[in-house]
């Protein structure tokens, strides 16, 4: 297949091409061809709804979307996730293993991409924004976001979202750590995860407890889920697709924006803005604007 | 071509069960700085594919060990290219006969990792420049 321009990508992707999707959504991932995308991009015939799942690993976000897929299709509604792994600092390799929880039925109403989030950078992968926005002009319904699962809130996710659902697992004590991170506020939604386990009721009603001391929180579900049994994720569907959609509609300058500080920070680490930075001082103002603009490429005094 | 790491798919086609030498490649190719992708067992080579396309893996690694190679792997090439994925690299690994390797070659296959080959051996391979790049 000859490799197509990013502006005939983009005007197929509205029109269900898969493979124009899936080479915007490695462009994106990759950083590439950003400001191009962000300025050709058509804008979506409808809003997708995007939906967060956070927790500690080992909770079973994997294993919980996976059993959200089918739920989803059955409610007749198309699905993409981005599922987020982290990378290695030391390798920059990453095992993504999410999807291998999701089954792997062949559905043309179901896309899934395995993304390596670099350490520190929060709970997922770069450009995550980007990714949503072509997902949703290529015309998902619904986009499962899992992410690395350090544990810790993350306001960036909530931002990305419209709803961000905290996965929980039955404790043995009643040591409620989460609850101390605050992490509570953050959730749209807390799951008790691996309610199967007989301490599940148990932990449920300790985090409505600490749900239940703040206004802020004292409306959050708390559904009880076992994916080991199949339970729960009709009901986690029905509360997720009455949350009204809040995704704070970023404008293509906020995407932009976050290029451009990129950009700079890359600028900022050329020779040349080190030798001016060394020496500004004791240039005259002139000289100082001059140089300046130079570098900053834009072509006039 | 982008200095992003390589994608690769790992998948196991067919009715084989045994996991654990595919995981200690996976492994293997992370700890080298691949981003792998993990489909998993008991893959039908349509599936597969449809992993590779959504994606958009440079390298598609399969693991057989149940003999069906000959049929699964002319299988998974075709639908390959049915599919415009003509330049995804396949490295197939396993228990697969010296005699089928070259009819394996012919077919498309990039590379053939019999049992015992070094883990070395296929991360070099995978890391080697191509000419069949896109992007």
């Amino acid at each position: 297949m000859a490799d197509l321009s990013v502006d005939t990508l983009l005007e197929r992707l509205p029109k269900k091409d898969r493979h124009a999707l899936a080479r915007l959504l490695s462009f994106a991932a990759q950083g590439e061809h950003l400001p191009e995308i962000l300025r050709a991009l058509p804008p979506p015939a409808k809003p997708c709804r995007v939906v967060a799942f956070t927790g500690s690993g080992g909770v079973g976000k994997s294993s919980l979307v996976g059993r959200l897929i089918p739920v989803i299709r059955k409610a007749g509604s198309t699905v993409a996730v981005l599922a987020c792994d982290p990378q290695s600092s030391v390798s920059g390799g990453a095992l993504l293993g999410d999807r291998f929880r999701m089954g792997s039925a062949i559905d043309d109403g179901v896309f899934i991409r395995s993304l390596a989030a670099p350490g520190g950078h929060g709970a997922v992968a770069e450009h995550v924004d980007v990714m949503v926005r072509l997902l949703e002009t290529f015309g998902f319904d619904v986009v499962l976001l899992e992410t690395v699962g350090a544990g810790q809130g993350d306001v960036a996710v909530r931002d990305l979202a419209d709803a961000v659902v905290l996965l929980l697992q039955p404790e043995a004590g009643d040591d409620i750590q989460w609850d101390k991170a605050g992490i509570l506020e953050l959730a749209d939604v807390v799951v008790v995860h691996k309610a199967d386990l007989p301490t599940a009721e148990q932990t449920a009603a300790q985090v409505r407890s600490a749900l239940d001391l703040s206004m802020r929180t004292h409306t959050t579900p708390v559904l009880r889920v076992s994916s080991a049994r199949s339970q729960g994720h009709a009901e986690l569907w029905q509360t997720l697709a009455a949350l009204p959609l809040r995704r704070v509609e970023a404008p293509p300058a906020a995407a932009l924006l976050r290029w451009t500080q990129a950009w700079l920070t890359r600028r900022a680490a050329t020779a040349e803005w080190q030798a001016l930075a060394a020496t500004w001082r004791a240039l005259p103002e002139a000289e100082l604007r001059r140089r300046l603009l130079a570098l900053l490429g834009a072509g006039h005094e | 071509m982008s200095q992003s790491p390589p994608r690769v798919v790992l998948a196991k086609v067919g009715l084989d069960g045994h996991d654990r030498g595919i995981k200690v490649v996976a492994r293997a190719l992370r700890d080298a700085g691949l981003h792998v992708i993990y489909a998993g067992l008991w893959q039908t080579p349509e599936a597969v594919v449809r992993v590779v396309a959504d994606e958009d893996a440079g390298w598609l690694g399969l693991s057989l060990l149940s003999g069906a190679h000959m049929t699964l792997v002319p299988r998974v090439l075709d639908l390959l290219r049915d599919a415009g994925l003509g330049h995804v690299g396949v490295l197939v690994g396993g228990i697969i006969p010296e005699d089928d390797i070259p009819p394996l070659m012919t077919l498309g296959v990039a590379r053939v990792f019999g049992p015992g080959t070094s883990l070395d051996d296929i991360v070099a391979f995978v890391k080697e420049p191509r000419e069949a790049a896109h992007g």
